[in-house]
């Protein structure tokens, strides 16, 4: 099941959540070029999970979710690019559990 | 001694001109030779200087930006804690003053270029630029849009700047990412503002100038996102829009009935 919430896809698997870039998010940044992910393990809803530098914007791109984040995608770290494939294989961010199912139902459908 | 306001202007010259180097003549009549100075500081980065420019360039300032200054306290409402006022930001009197930053957040590196975060590094002085670089290595990475940072207002008539890098716009085209983001501009100022304890903040249009987003789409976001601001906050801020040209003063004066 996906759902669309901060510009990312929220896609659930069980009790995870992966969030991945869509192609308007990647568009508005550019081609990416440096990132640095969120130190917290735990994140709220709102709060930072990476600050990504694209051709075209520089962002702090937000969580739509609280949730502990159990997984990042750290090859994005040594190649950004990554972030603008169109396979979520690799464009993804990070996947979160302990998510509040209710507040993933309330995001946008896909 | 007490210098004059060219002999000021002719030693800042003379002082940036030798860390660059140059020997250009400084041109007598003041208006010139202040363009000059301005480009020189503009250049000029976020290197140290002496304790005798400071005093000199912020004596300079100081007199230079004291004149035709308007008190942001004592303008009319438009609406409930929310002014319009029309001319040079940087001419009010205000607890603060919003910059539209770029994300190096260094001030504009462009000689005489005419943007407000030209203006507001020239005629604050080159303290400003230092704190700001302060600021960026301590962060350690550029500022990314939608954020806001707090500095002094330094030879300002404002005490505080308040700086923040609104979205960039191609084409005119904004999609709802960058609407989000020039939203999340104002908020982080004004919450930013609140934190400190100010009175009154000034916002320029962001994103409007170089930045090219459309002005009318921008004012209603300006005024949207300030009052829910207000309301939802229970904010005391005094909130000014500062335009420049007519264009801007009747799309804001539009959005404010």
């Amino acid at each position: 099941m996906k759902k669309l919430a901060n510009y990312l896809w929220v896609e659930k698997n069980g009790e995870e959540y992966t969030l991945i870039m869509t192609p308007e998010l990647q568009d508005d940044v550019g081609t990416v070029g440096f990132v640095e992910f969120t130190e917290n393990k735990t994140v709220e809803k709102d709060d930072s999970l990476l600050e990504l530098e694209g051709s075209k914007t520089v962002l702090d791109l937000t969580s739509p979710l609280s949730g502990e984040i159990v997984a990042i995608n750290e090859k994005a770290e040594d190649s950004p690019e990554l972030l603008n494939s169109a396979d979520p294989q690799e464009s993804w961010v990070v996947k979160l559990t302990g998510v509040d199912e209710a507040d993933f139902n309330a995001l946008e459908n896909v | 001694m007490i210098m004059s306001q060219l002999e000021r202007l002719d030693y800042l010259i003379s002082y940036m001109q030798k860390e660059k180097d140059i020997t250009v003549t400084v041109p007598e009549n003041f208006d010139a030779a202040f363009e000059v100075f301005r480009g020189l500081a503009n250049e000029r980065p976020a290197d140290a200087v002496t304790d005798e420019f400071i005093e000199i360039q912020d004596a300079f300032l100081k007199e230079y930006n004291a004149e035709d200054v308007t008190d942001a306290g004592l303008l009319t409402e438009a609406a409930d804690q929310l002014y319009l006022w029309q001319g040079d930001i940087t001419t009010l009197k205000a607890d603060a003053i919003v910059n539209a930053a770029n994300p190096d957040m260094l001030g504009c590196l462009i000689p005489n270029h005419d943007c407000i975060d030209n203006i507001i590094h020239t005629k604050a002085g080159v303290e400003l630029r230092l704190e700001c670089a302060r600021i960026m290595e301590a962060q350690g990475r550029k500022e990314a849009v939608g954020r806001a940072k707090i500095t002094s207002g330094y030879n300002l008539t404002a005490d505080h700047v308040l700086h923040t890098v609104g979205p960039y716009v191609r084409d005119g085209k904004v999609s709802p990412m960058k609407a989000d983001l020039l939203k999340k501009c104002y908020t982080s100022c004004l919450k930013l503002a609140d934190q400190q304890g100010l009175k009154n903040i000034v916002f320029c249009s962001i994103s409007t100038g170089v930045f090219g987003f459309p002005k009318e789409a921008a004012a209603k976001i300006a005024v949207d996102t300030v009052e829910e601001y207000l309301n939802n906050a229970n904010s005391e801020l005094e909130v000014i829009f500062n335009v420049f040209d007519d264009e801007d003063l009747n799309i804001y004066r539009k959005h404010l009935i």
